[in-house]
């Protein structure tokens, strides 16, 4: 080996440390990971035995009750594409999911930019305090205040009359199912979801902000070309975990709040596999619905990041 | 002296011990967890049944009740047969609970020898009770039914199943009337609203509510049997004078059209407010409450909250009488199957309720302790505690024998905060109990229930139930309606367990509940096109549906009949 092959073996021997050395060298950090590492491995790898259960029939109770639950196949994947109100239900829960992102999203940022702006502090934390207090409130309460509010002879009609407009029929007609959920939810998460983008807010070195006003940026200018920016990086990442949330668009408040005139666009996926896998014992169609929503949701978020990568954004994986 | 005193304190000590353990055997004290399927109130740690309970059985219970979906409960216990409850009521689903195996049968601990309490009190009814696994065709009993086995004459004081509910004061504001019919019904609440549209606070009247939140959807696709003159069959009308017992569902057939045509017209007249195909149960029951609503159709049980809160308001006027209605000969002529004739008949004969009330689990190591205690809960004296409680405290004994309660004892026992702690409701509750009539003994012709008691019925009546029922000549509510009417065979259908077919059976209601509210709210003109897209809709699992009733009905009349042939 000449000199020359040993100095560059010696330069890139720290690179080609072994996995073991690197782990006694950072113990202490691997020690840390250990609680992580086995609540991963017991809460969402163990469990996956458990999709076992797609394959195998529970239709006939008796036979569950014996411990006999023969193999299947895919009939309980083929039982749920056979059916209208599934694609329903997928239906229901992206358009859901897509209307909470996209409003939640639009309404967090627009009220952090604009308490980003306020000067006075006491008005401020006010206002915040004031818009994150619904997030504790259980959705049971919320959906009760909602039908309230909503109900034909509520306030919401009230003001339509005083407008000269006729009422409006809110709980009981599908088509206004899916803005109504998406206003509640807008409603109680708005003030929670602000905080991380304030905090975003809050890192964005001042001095671009003055380098922003002498190069003559009034207000608004400042918000379109430092503020925006700014928080960008903590957009597209919480866009990117949102999408991978896409196939759970709740199930409390469509349970709560959709009744038999409504079902059709109120019942998510969760509703259905209460109502014909869990309610019915079938755990069975239960699990197949749950592995393919995993598989979308997967697909969804793997989507996301490979976009976000190829605009040259910020990714998560 | 403290010597002194220690040996003292000693030898006190032996003397309390001596007795003791000369003292009877009584049985090793166990704790046995009790799962009840329905939300309730724990009861308060020295309640003075429970103690009692404690002391002459040695069993102390671990209450759980229901929190959140019962179904989905009952189908995550039962995924570990090892760990469940000792005792087990599934409620309103207890059928699954025999599905999956989880209680045990019964048989095996109850014969005439050794529980001849439980064995007299199931008799009467015991081809009903006792039924053949179809796998392996033993006799079995997982339940013993917690109602409806009473003694002596059939009580009916009042309706307590479904009926045409309506307040007081409309029918006394029309001068006492007698209504039989739909169109009767439905004009005197019209008549009532366009004279006084508000209650005396401003409160505008709703006419009348359709309750629909989840399994409570009865209110809105039930009536039609009854209009036809069938007790509660569930969702299927059985022709009983025909021997093959030919069944079908209601809800998809031309004699059912009228009763939703008629509620169409109502909804236009607004006398049906949309806001009642929104409403939750506790909506709904709120606004029972408020005395606001004038009619509806529903079960008395099932708005027993909102009669309690009215009383206590001393709203009487506002608190309602079941009425019997029919559909009217012209209303369905030419509609009805072949050679039927409608005669209201909306009270059964007594039926035990068949699969409802607590099962002994597979993991409860000591089975024969609660059997043991069933025997004891129906023995006399049991009776007496379980029912009207301790002599002295809770009621007392007149000089002529007969068991009374005052004013306050009496209002306590629809008090929920004094029967937290002087009521073992949960176990009263699901476990076998006596009923009806006192049949022999110190207080035979007597009732074995206080609320029964003919000195508490009428003697406790508020003066406006007495001067209304005056006024019609009745002695008693029931008397709005014809007298309990006997069984079928088969008993009552809405007691068949769906699950074999259970996703088509949830097919069937998921239309429904879709499908019938619209059908009701359809715009002028358009009725009948709505009513045949929801029978066209409907109709395919509503033959799956008839189809499998029908074959359970013949399967329960069969085995009533076997069993009777045999004996």
């Amino acid at each position: 080996m000449t000199d020359m092959a040993r100095g560059a073996d010696r330069c890139r021997a720290p690179k080609k440390k072994g996995f073991f050395s690197t782990l006694a060298s950072q113990w202490q950090l691997a020690l840390m990971s250990v609680p992580v590492f086995l609540y991963v491995l017991l809460f969402n790898y163990f469990p996956l035995w458990g999709w076992i259960n797609a394959f195998k029939d529970y239709g006939n109770r008796k036979l569950v009750a014996r411990g006999i639950t023969p193999f299947c196949g895919l009939n309980n994947f083929k039982w749920l594409f056979s059916r209208p109100d599934f694609f329903q239900a997928i239906r229901n829960t992206l358009a859901m999911s897509v209307i909470n992102l996209v409003f939640g999203t639009v309404a967090a940022i627009l009220l952090a930019v604009l308490l980003n702006e306020v000067r006075q502090r006491a008005f401020k934390r006010t206002v915040q305090t004031v818009t994150y207090l619904p997030h504790f409130l259980s959705m049971v309460i919320i959906v009760a205040m909602a039908q309230n509010i909503f109900a034909s002879n509520g306030p919401v009609n009230d003001i339509l009359a005083v407008l000269g407009l006729k009422p409006v029929f809110w709980l009981g007609e599908g088509k206004y199912f899916w803005w109504l959920v998406g206003i509640i939810n807008v409603w109680k998460e708005v003030g929670w979801s602000t905080i991380i983008y304030i905090s975003a807010m809050t890192s964005i070195d001042p001095s671009l902000y003055e380098a922003a006003a002498i190069d003559g940026a009034g207000r608004f200018q400042k918000i379109l070309h430092v503020t925006l920016p700014g928080i960008k990086s903590t957009f597209v990442i919480l866009l990117i975990m949102n999408i991978g949330h896409l196939m759970e668009a709740g199930f409390e408040i469509q349970y709560l709040l959709g009744n038999g005139l409504t079902a059709a666009y109120s019942r998510t996926i969760d509703i259905f596999v209460l109502e014909y896998g869990t309610q019915q014992m079938d755990f069975g169609v239960a699990t197949a619905a749950g592995i393919f929503k995993s598989a979308v949701a997967i697909i969804l978020l793997v989507g996301a990041n490979f976009i976000s990568r190829r605009l040259g954004e910020d990714t998560l994986i | 002296m403290r010597k002194l005193l220690s040996v003292l304190l000693m030898l006190a000590l032996v003397i309390a011990l001596v007795p003791a353990a000369f003292a009877e055997e009584t049985p090793e004290p166990i704790t046995l967890t009790y799962f009840y399927g329905a939300p309730g109130d724990q009861p308060t740690a020295d309640n003075k049944i429970y103690k009692l309970i404690e002391e002459e059985f040695g069993i102390k219970f671990e209450l759980e009740f229901l929190a959140g979906d019962l179904d989905e409960k009952l189908g995550l216990m039962c995924q570990d047969l090892d760990d469940l409850p000792d005792l087990f009521d599934g409620g309103n689903s207890a059928e699954k609970l025999i599905d999956y195996g989880a209680l045990i049968n019964l048989l095996d601990y109850v014969n005439p020898e050794d529980t001849p309490n439980i064995w007299a009190h199931i008799e009467p009814q015991l081809n009903r009770i006792i039924t053949k696994d179809e796998i392996t065709g033993e006799d079995v009993m997982y339940i013993i039914p917690n109602y409806g086995l009473p003694e002596g004459e059939q009580i009916v004081n009042e309706v307590n199943g479904p009926a045409f509910f309506i307040q007081k004061q409309v029918l006394a504001w029309a001068g006492y009337p007698e209504i039989h019919t739909l169109d009767e019904y439905f004009d005197l609440i019209e008549a009532f609203i366009a004279e006084n549209p508000t209650n005396p606070d401003g409160v505008p009247y709703v006419g009348f509510d359709i309750l629909t939140e989840d399994w409570r959807r009865f209110c809105m696709i039930n009536p039609v049997q009854h209009l036809m003159g069938r007790p509660n069959d569930g969702e299927v009308l059985v022709d009983i004078t025909k021997d093959d017992y030919p069944t079908e569902t209601f809800i998809n057939q031309p004699y059912a059209k009228p009763y939703y045509k008629k509620l169409n017209e109502e909804f236009h007249k607004g006398i049906i407010s949309p806001d009642t195909f929104v409403m939750s149960y506790d909506q709904y029951i709120a606004q029972l409450s408020t005395g606001i609503v004038l009619g509806m159709f529903d079960q008395t049980w099932d708005f027993g909250d909102a009669t309690n809160a009215l009383k206590t308001d001393e709203k009487y006027e506002n608190t309602y009488v079941a009425l019997g209605l029919i559909y009217d000969e012209d209303d369905v002529e030419g509609l009805l199957p072949d050679g039927w004739t409608i005669e209201e008949h909306y009270v059964n004969g007594s039926l035990p309720n068949l699969d409802r009330g607590a099962g002994i689990s597979v993991s409860c190591k000591y089975p024969e302790r609660i059997v043991a205690m069933w025997e004891k809960l129906l023995s006399p004296e049991w009776a007496m505690i379980m029912n009207w409680g301790i002599e002295g405290e809770d009621y007392s004994v007149n000089e002529e024998g007969r068991l009374t309660m005052s004013k306050e004892q009496f209002a306590n026992t629809t008090n929920n905060e004094w029967r937290k702690a002087n009521k073992a409701y949960a176990i009263w509750d699901s476990s076998p109990k006596r009923q009806g009539w006192i049949m022999e003994g110190e207080f035979a012709g007597q009732c074995w229930e206080p609320g029964n008691q003919p000195e508490n019925v009428f003697g406790q009546m508020n003066d406006y139930d007495k001067d209304f029922l005056e006024h019609y000549g009745y002695k008693k509510f029931a008397d709005f309606v014809n007298p309990p009417i006997e069984l079928a065979p088969y008993g009552e259908a809405w007691q068949i367990n769906k699950d074999p077919i259970s996703k088509d059976y949830n097919d069937f209601l998921q239309i429904q509940d879709t499908q019938l509210p619209q059908v009701i709210m359809a715009p002028e003109g358009e009725f009948d096109a709505k009513w045949d897209a929801f029978v066209e809709a409907i109709n395919p699992s509503c033959e799956i549906y008839s189809e499998f009733m029908h074959e359970e009905i013949l399967k329960l009349v069969a085995a009533y009949y076997g069993e009777e042939e045999a004996a």
